[in-house]
């Protein structure tokens, strides 16, 4: 969900009843605490050596750190609330710490479900079906292009994919 | 128009069935996962060949998962406007969906009981619905459909961080559990405004019909969890489903039972109004039509209304929706032509036996 006053990430949704009336309001730390509704939280050295980095030269070294696999900008992220790829939470590991506890509610850990590495042995079997059906379409595009070298590439792993495979299929 | 698509015109789908537990009160759940490839930058930062590697990737995967029950792929870029809204009104696909460009996909499963999409904000977003309260069969389907798709795309996670998701709101378990509630009574007896505080306190969002930027018509809300990281999603569940829902529940029907005691003439006056605008109007819009439907489908829950279902409600409250009401006329119509059309196709519906 995206602050009601800017495109970041809401982290401070509250209802405020007036009148009778409610009015949902969500909205990043900055805006919250520009709008008077909670105190700005304490600064991290880090974010004091920021401003005066900033004071300085006009600029923060923090807006101005890119990612160097896609090319994301500290400031970018700031103003949509999405990041660029899964190396993000590393590069800005540090910026991102403070907006992953105000999202998260002050969690910094995965306790859930890792992804599924184990391959069932039924499951297994479909899977390398469908692969197997997939090279043999790529063969038959290779040798329509006449990419022998492809095609013969394409003819061994189909060949070891066949033999993995129970007989009788 | 899709074919696949005009298949499901003449069902209400899964989360409208009304078939399921406690659905006086929950309308319908939903367990959401997102997940991202490892090996590719997430929406924001991909290119279009990269949009359409990862489309023609997860789309073979999903084509080729063992998956729980039948289901078809619908290519977004060649579906058109009103097949999409129809989409969305289905609850199959997000607004967002709907709305973008760039190439896009979705798996939809013949009973629409699950759906896939495929470069959304994330690359893929997996959702459960079943109808009533059912949070557990969400999540173990939800699980089951993951584990299959997982096995063969390798997703981007961290042992620290989980599910590493385009926004940092979804990051960990990626999941987001959600109810659809009808909460009519809580609004008659001027509660609801405190059910909203409780829900913030829980760290909960409240949205309206058709997810988050929707505002609440009818009376229907959706409620979800707001948190991904630091609870699994076992605990996330257990919180939802053993926690918070009954509490909510509780309240909704304790209210009935004050109107139904303490004001019986407001509550059957509200209810016979609501019967009376859908059976009378000429003019009616989609919003008019909600409002309508809360009430009927509050005094038929109560067993307040004679001659009518909850099918039959649901049935209007889906075919009145502007894309399928589109879809049935089978024409575009402007402003008090559509209101009146949609007035008598209420009309029809509404009168006992088709007579």
């Amino acid at each position: 969900m995206k602050c009601d006053r800017c495109n970041k990430p809401a982290t401070i949704h509250f209802t405020e009843v007036r009148d009778g009336k409610s009015l949902e309001l969500h909205l990043c730390g900055e805006c919250a605490a520009e709008s008077g509704y909670v105190q700005q939280a304490h600064l991290t050295m880090n974010e004091m050596l920021n401003e005066f980095v900033k004071a300085k030269t006009g600029m923060s070294n923090r807006d101005a750190l890119v990612c160097p696999d896609c090319g994301m900008k500290w400031q970018e992220f700031k103003d949509t609330g999405l990041l660029g790829c899964p190396k993000d939470y590393a590069v800005f590991s540090d910026q991102l710490r403070g907006v992953i506890e105000n999202a998260q509610h002050g969690a910094t850990h995965h306790t859930g479900k890792t992804p599924a590495a184990a391959v069932a042995p039924e499951d297994s079997v479909k899977l390398r079906q469908a692969e197997l059906s997939r090279l043999k379409k790529d063969l038959t595009k290779a040798l329509e292009r006449e990419s022998y070298e492809v095609a013969a590439t394409l003819r061994d792993q189909i060949k070891t994919l066949e033999a993995a495979l129970p007989p009788g299929r | 128009m899709n074919p696949q698509i005009q298949k499901l015109l003449g069902k209400n789908g899964e989360w409208l069935a009304s078939t399921g537990p406690e659905s006086a009160v929950v309308v319908s759940s939903r367990v959401r996962l997102a997940r991202n490839l490892a090996d590719f930058p997430f929406m924001t930062k991909a290119g279009r060949s990269q949009r359409a590697e990862l489309h023609r990737l997860c789309r073979e995967q999903l084509l080729s998962m063992p998956s729980p029950r039948p289901f078809f792929y619908i290519d977004m870029e060649k579906t058109d406007q009103v097949d999409r809204q129809l989409m969305v009104e289905r609850h199959l696909i997000s607004k967002q969906h709907a709305s973008g460009d760039g190439s896009r996909g979705v798996a939809v499963s013949d009973d629409e009981a699950f759906s896939i999409m495929v470069n959304e904000e994330d690359h893929i977003r997996l959702q459960v619905i079943r109808s009533g309260l059912q949070l557990r069969e969400c999540w173990r389907e939800a699980d089951t459909l993951d584990n299959a798709l997982g096995q063969h795309l390798r997703y981007a996670f961290s042992d620290r961080f989980g599910f590493l998701t385009a926004c940092p709101t979804n990051l960990g378990t990626g999941m987001r559990v959600s109810v659809m509630l009808h909460l009519p009574a809580l609004k008659l007896t001027g509660e609801i405004e405190k059910v909203f505080v409780a829900a913030k306190d829980m760290h909960l969002a409240v949205r309206g019909l058709f997810g988050e930027g929707t505002e609440a018509i009818g009376d229907f809300y959706q409620i979800s969890n707001q948190t991904t990281l630091g609870r699994s999603e076992e605990e996330i569940l257990a919180e939802f489903a053993d926690v918070i829902l009954p509490r909510l529940i509780a309240a909704e029907l304790s209210a009935r039972s004050v109107l139904e005691q303490e004001r019986p003439l407001m509550l059957d006056d509200k209810i016979g109004r609501a019967v009376g605008l859908l059976r009378n109007a000429r003019l009616l819009s989609s919003e008019e039509a909600l409002f309508g439907l809360s009430h009927l489908r509050l005094g038929v829950a109560m067993g307040r209304v004679a001659n009518l279902t909850m099918p039959t409600i649901n049935r209007i409250f889906l075919t009145t929706q502007p894309g399928h009401f589109q879809r049935t006329l089978g024409q575009p119509l402007d402003g008090d032509a559509r209101k009146a059309a949609r007035a008598s196709y209420v009309r029809q519906l509404m009168t006992p036996s088709g007579g």
